[in-house]
């Protein structure tokens, strides 16, 4: 248990750098977003009201007023948070193959402490649980700081205004990131730890056998898609809608948590027994 | 494929490269999996806490190149409670490192010296060195040579591989010959220099060209 949690401190840290970046490019490009798009509508308004003389209730009427929602929409705020995303896709196969490469593989030092060797996959696990959740969080801290930059710049007439829950609820995109209820939360974000816990023993899988452990974990990854799904399968094509919502609902959850014991048990194995340095 | 490497001595697996030298240090420390037979230490299969009581230091160091010498030393001190940081110092002494380094930006030499290091200032029995000797300087050598007769390794099974007997044949004990991954020939060093006044090299010559 010590040794696991010497080990996310350590596994964090290296990532650390990756993370303030990623973070620190939200930040300023979302913050310019808030003035572009709030710019850009003054101007217009400026332009139509005082150049070419629209009353401001026609101005209004014809352009409606400007809400926040138009800077989520804006590639401004998606997309530092599609490269977020992307960091953390790409960090869960780096968290591992960068201990591979080069000359002082270091995984030689990871496999040779003295403890469980799953303590490694767990730590590695943990870091990019922390990383999504870190970026979350500081989404949520800046989202409020955003609105008051754009209510600052916005005149109260010309703009719509919506609460945090609204702006999130009429984004689908954003209310995978930031659930609406507690549940949702626990089931997404479980969800997510499903998905990278079998990429890890896939990728384990390519790290003992090489070629041929990437046909493993392939199908590895397949038969548990096709396991998570079965139920939703099940019910619609065939059972015909036998399942009661919970009951589905319950099914599913321990499907999942079936699949996670798994994929925790598979790497545990692969990582004692297989592992090829 | 059959040997033993007994505590106190120094056990050298010689061969040309290729004949799976490393591959049986990799093998010991589990670090690639074997088909069929054992492997023991001390009598028993390797679990993890058998890592407080044998090392391996492979031929590239296995630290963070960003890290600092200190900051190695420090991970070691953290995971490992047979880490001496004693003796730690004292190689650094030995081997004039410096501890604000970065490994990333020592020579060739030294960082084969703070490799050792990481894994001599360990309080283990068995030692398992791969190559330790090739690719550096010859000061270097030396200096790492004066480490196998000085009491950093005295009383520990060490286990070292080589393809070239030359700089350590006067420190080995015993000899273990491979050829494609079977034992050639296994023998005492000092038996056969005293009793039937040959050196390493002159029963490699035997065994390999027939």
């Amino acid at each position: 248990m010590k040794n696991y949690g010497k080990l996310v401190n350590f596994e964090f840290n290296r990532v650390a750098k990756l993370f303030a970046v990623l973070m620190g490019i939200t930040l300023i490009l979302q913050i310019a977003g808030v003035f572009v798009e709030a710019r850009d509508y003054l101007n217009m308004a400026n332009e139509k009201i005082y150049e070419e003389m629209m009353p401001k209730a026609e101005f209004l009427e014809t352009f409606g007023q400007m809400s926040f929602l138009q800077v989520i929409r804006s590639i401004w705020f998606l997309g530092p948070i599609g490269l977020c995303v992307a960091g953390v896709a790409f960090y869960i196969f780096l968290i591992w193959y960068r201990d591979w490469v080069g000359k002082n593989t270091f995984v030689y030092r990871l496999l040779m402490l003295p403890t469980s060797r799953l303590n490694i996959f767990f730590a590695k696990i943990t870091t990019i649980m922390i990383m999504t959740l870190g970026f979350v969080a500081f989404q949520l801290i800046l989202l409020p700081i955003e609105i008051v930059i754009f209510k600052g710049m916005v005149p109260v007439d010309f703009r719509n205004d919506m609460g945090l829950t609204e702006l999130v609820g009429s984004m689908p995109e954003l209310s995978i990131i930031i659930p609406g209820s507690f549940l949702e939360f626990i089931l997404y974000y479980g969800a997510g730890l499903l998905a990278v816990s079998i990429l890890f023993t896939g990728i384990l899988f390519e790290r003992s056998f090489k070629w041929k452990g990437i046909f493993a974990a392939v199908a590895y990854g397949a038969v548990a898609v096709v396991l998570f799904i079965a139920p939703l399968l099940l019910q619609e094509f065939v059972v015909d809608g036998f399942f009661y919502p919970i009951e589905l609902f319950v099914l599913e959850i321990v499907i999942g948590l079936i699949l996670l014991a798994a994929s925790i048990w598979m790497s545990g194995f692969l990582l004692k027994k297989k592992i090829t340095v | 494929m059959s040997f033993t490497a007994k505590k106190g001595e120094i056990t050298c697996l010689i061969g040309i490269n290729g004949v799976g030298k490393t591959t049986i240090l990799n093998a010991i420390m589990a670090l690639t999996p074997i088909n069929k037979g054992q492997i023991l230490i001390d009598g028993e299969p390797l679990k993890e806490k058998t890592f407080e009581k044998i090392t391996f230091i492979p031929d590239a160091i296995t630290m963070l190149p960003q890290m600092t010498v200190a900051e190695a030393m420090e991970f070691m001190n953290d995971f490992y409670t047979t880490w001496n940081q004693e003796r730690a110092t004292e190689l650094l002494g030995f081997f004039r490192l410096n501890q604000t380094d970065r490994i990333s930006s020592l020579s060739k030499g030294n960082t084969a010296k703070v490799n050792l290091l990481l894994g001599l200032a360990l309080d283990v029995d068995y030692v398992l060195m791969d190559e330790p000797f090739s690719g550096i300087d010859m000061f270097s050598r030396e200096e790492i040579a004066n480490v196998f007769t000085s009491h950093l390794i005295e009383n520990r099974g060490v286990i070292i591989t080589t393809h070239e007997v030359g700089d350590i044949e006067h420190l080995i004990d015993k000899v273990v010959l491979l050829d494609d991954g079977i034992v050639t020939k296994e023998f005492d060093a000092e038996d056969a220099r005293e009793n039937e006044g040959k050196s390493v090299i002159d029963v490699m010559r035997e065994v390999y060209v027939r």
